[in-house]
């Protein structure tokens, strides 16, 4: 593969660096699959809790090499006339009705069944040609001139059949269409593929094994600094250990749904609209919605709120 | 380094990590790229490569760590040695010179000369090799020449092959062999009869050498054991476990079982959770045609076939609980509720004479506490299949549909009480399937007490059940009847 900013992949470190100027702060792991999946022309399959920055990932490497992000959303019900190409009905339709006078025309002088059919002949299938195709995200991704990031979010959304439909497409970068043909990648620009998995039902190890495996766990708190102060650079020093530690706290609690970074992205923008310049008990209180997203999670965190907040001020 | 590849795969293949041949190619294309001198990049890269989920990235960096470490820790022993050789071979040499003195203090004027021959001797000394290899490499002292001969040998005698701990007295003479123990052996004997100061000298050095190199090689052995027999031993254990009667099972093996059952779980949920959907070919379903192809102005372009969706069975699970069948119950409710992810609707009974419902107990807390607390709430009493029916029948027979699979585990010994089999009659009707497991093999099946002649037209299926291998063959027909 040749992209035009391949540069930007050239090391591990390149990447971490490239990713962090666009404010996405990654571990040596993450960069170590991005600079494999580039190097090998093998998909990353990115597994972990929701909110570590999955998609966000594939996004940053879009930006960085500078082309476009195709995105396949997956869901239960996702078929091949949604994510490979569906015919133009509509189209077919409507040049059948303004071409009926020149088919006429053709078909004159047409002597029985088998003559015309003959003469339909010679013309090919020009209703089922790329005329009519409409492409969808993995037939789009394929053709893109200049190599792009194809992005297939959520897998495990999908049903069974539809994993199995991918494997054509991950393993050879290429489609076959029975009317048309096999669409392959240009060689020497085949996309970037990533794809994600909240992990709520089992991949299939056939697209387990075409895939580079990933996993993102919650950062521990160094990198949750940075990425903050990344994502964030308004918040202040002390501040932004404080949040930190105190959602460092909540993931070690028997939580519903603990907190992912995205969470803390959001409340680190919460307190600085407030104006915020150090927790305190009562203002956790107060925004405590913004990191939880369950009540009963709520009522178990308000019961220790108070002992946590302490710690994580005492800890920063 | 190809070799040092394969041998690393085989090593996590043991310890449950499934690579397959493609994924071991991916690894070497990768190790093209990575090349080998990053430590830190090259687990990270392989990492990716090769292990595809949590639990398998734990196993890979606890086994990378373990398997690329020989060579360093080997390193950091001859280091060791190092230190210690000088210190021991001055200690030698402080020897000899106190015995030079003594002699050279008994011979008294005569020293000079003597003195001028023993330090021809020692200029001598480094002349006199010895003649096999192995006594040439010790001699020698080149520890990384010695580690990849270790290595070397290790290969050629399979070490990777070895399966018990106690084969590793074995495998460590049999490396030392194909090392040249034997030569080696050969020549301290023959320096040793031929004597004289510098031979004497030398047959001691080599002598020293080989005890050294011994323990390095047991050493070896050691770790090669932990990579390729450990785990593999605990599969044959796995296997085992899995034939033995589950009564007989030692409460030490309680962990072990339970380990099986998940991973009998596991592939379960595998093989069973594909198919949600089976469709019924060439039956037209107009309703969803017309609805679909109204976009299109009515033309009939997209045609959707019938298809029914396969509801995941409803199972209700009514357990004796008395210490005879106690054990059974205990793994077979372990198994349903590991199958959770495809058996949504468990229902779990559990009774001695009483029946009690027992599904809460075994979702909020874990197995242990559980069978604890059902054994102190229901465990008692001596059993009674005519009562626990009756309790049925007025708790629970109006959620018994159709769809409803039954189990009942137990060994139908009623104490000669009224068995009520009509009561079962009725659940059979009901219920699409009834199905009883028995832990006692068939010929016991009518004796004494024991009431399954009575039971056994009531119920679709009866079956033998009473090892690990059976419930897994049960509950995966029940998975598969239903799909």
């Amino acid at each position: 593969m040749t992209l035009k900013n391949e540069s930007k992949l050239a090391s591990v470190e390149v990447i971490q660096q490239n990713f962090e100027e666009l404010h996405y702060i990654c571990s040596l792991q993450i960069a170590t699959a991005v600079f494999l999946a580039y190097h090998l022309e093998k998909p990353i399959l990115i597994e972990g809790p929701p909110g570590v920055g999955k998609t966000e990932l594939a996004k940053t490497t879009a930006t960085m090499l500078d082309v476009n992000c195709i995105r396949l959303q997956c869901y239960e019900g996702l078929d091949e006339a949604k994510a490979i190409y569906e015919w133009k009905y509509g189209k077919q339709l409507l040049y059948t009705q303004v071409l009926k006078e020149t088919l006429n025309e053709i078909l004159a002088g047409a002597r029985g069944l088998q003559e015309s059919v003959t003469k339909l002949h010679d013309f090919g299938d020009i209703f089922f040609s790329e005329e009519f195709l409409e492409p969808r995200p993995l037939l789009k991704a394929l053709k893109e001139e200049a190599g792009c990031v194809l992005l297939i979010d959520e897998i495990d959304k999908s049903d069974h059949e539809f994993e199995s439909l991918l494997l054509e497409m991950l393993s050879d970068f290429q489609l076959s269409i029975p009317e048309i043909g096999t669409v392959k990648a240009r060689p020497d620009k085949k996309p970037l593929v990533f794809l994600t998995s909240n992990n709520t039902r089992e991949i299939s190890d056939a697209l387990k094994r075409r895939c580079l495996h990933l996993y993102i766990p919650f950062p521990d708190a160094d990198l949750e600094r940075q990425i903050v102060h990344a994502r964030v650079p308004e918040v202040a020093e002390k501040l932004r250990h404080q949040l930190v530690a105190f959602v460092q706290e909540l993931r070690d609690m028997d939580l519903k749904k603990v907190p992912a970074i995205s969470e803390t992205i959001d409340w680190a923008r919460t307190l600085i609209l407030l104006n915020t310049e150090a927790l305190d008990p009562d203002l956790v209180r107060q925004t405590l919605n913004v990191i939880l997203k369950f009540q009963e999670d709520v009522e178990t965190v308000e019961a220790e709120l108070q002992g946590i907040t302490n710690k994580a001020i005492r800890e920063s | 380094m190809d070799s040092t590849l394969v041998d690393f795969v085989k090593a996590l293949r043991t310890a449950e990590v499934e690579v397959s041949p493609a994924e071991t190619l991916d690894a070497m294309h990768c190790i093209d790229i990575v090349g080998y001198k990053d430590r830190q990049f090259l687990k990270n890269s392989l990492a990716l490569v090769l292990s595809k989920n949590v639990e398998e990235k734990e196993t890979f960096t606890e086994l990378f760590d373990r398997f690329f470490t020989v060579d360093k820790f080997q390193s950091a022993l001859s280091e060791d040695e190092d230190s210690n050789d000088p210190a021991s071979m001055s200690d030698d040499d402080g020897e000899f010179q106190g015995q030079r003195q003594q002699s050279g203090g008994g011979q008294g004027s005569g020293g000079g000369g003597a003195e001028a021959s023993e330090a021809a001797e020692v200029s001598d000394e480094p002349e006199l090799q010895p003649e096999s290899k192995l006594g040439k490499m010790i001699v020698n002292d080149d520890r990384t020449e010695l580690s990849i001969a270790i290595a070397e040998a290790g290969r050629a005698t399979g070490v990777n092959e070895i399966l018990v701990f106690t084969q590793k007295g074995l495998y460590a003479r049999k490396i030392m062999d194909h090392m040249g123990l034997k030569e080696l052996q050969q020549e301290i004997g023959d320096l040793q009869k031929t004597g004289g100061n510098p031979r004497i000298r030398l047959a001691a050095r080599l002598k020293k050498g080989r005890d050294a190199l011994r323990e390095r090689v047991r050493d070896y052995v050691e770790k090669q054991f932990f990579l390729h027999a450990d785990e593999s031993g605990k599969q044959l254990r796995e296997e085992l476990l899995k034939k033995v009667k589950l009564s007989n099972v030692e409460r030490r093996n309680f962990k072990d079982v339970q380990e099986v059952v998940f991973k009998m779980a596991k592939k379960l949920i595998a093989i069973h959770s594909k198919r949600r959907k089976t469709f019924r070919r060439g039956q037209l379903d107009v309703r969803r045609t017309l609805r679909q192809n109204m976009q299109y102005d009515g033309m009939m372009f997209d045609i959707r076939w019938k298809a029914s969706k396969v509801d995941r069975p409803k199972v209700m699970c009514i357990c004796d609980v008395s210490g005879s069948v106690s054990n059974y119950s205990r793994f077979l409710l372990m198994f349903l509720y590991s199958l959770a992810e495809i058996l949504p609707k468990v229902r779990s009974f559990a009774f001695s004479s009483d029946l009690g419902e027992v599904t809460d107990l075994f979702e909020h807390s874990n197995l242990e506490d559980a069978m604890a607390k059902v054994m102190r709430d229901y465990g008692n009493g001596s059993t009674d299949y005519g009562q626990m029916l009756v309790d049925f029948k007025r708790h629970c027979l109006d959620d018994v549909n159709n769809k409803t699979t039954i189990i009942i585990l137990g060994d139908a010994r009623n104490n000669y009480g009224d068995p009520k089999a009509d009561i079962l009659r009725e659940i059979y009707d009901r219920a699409k399937r009834v199905i009883w497991l028995n832990p006692e093999s068939r010929s016991n099946w009518t004796v004494g007490d024991a009431e399954m002649a009575k039971y056994a037209p009531c119920c679709h299926q009866t079956d033998v059940c009473n090892s690990l291998a059976h419930l897994e063959r049960v509950v995966s027909n029940l998975l598969r009847s239903t799909t």
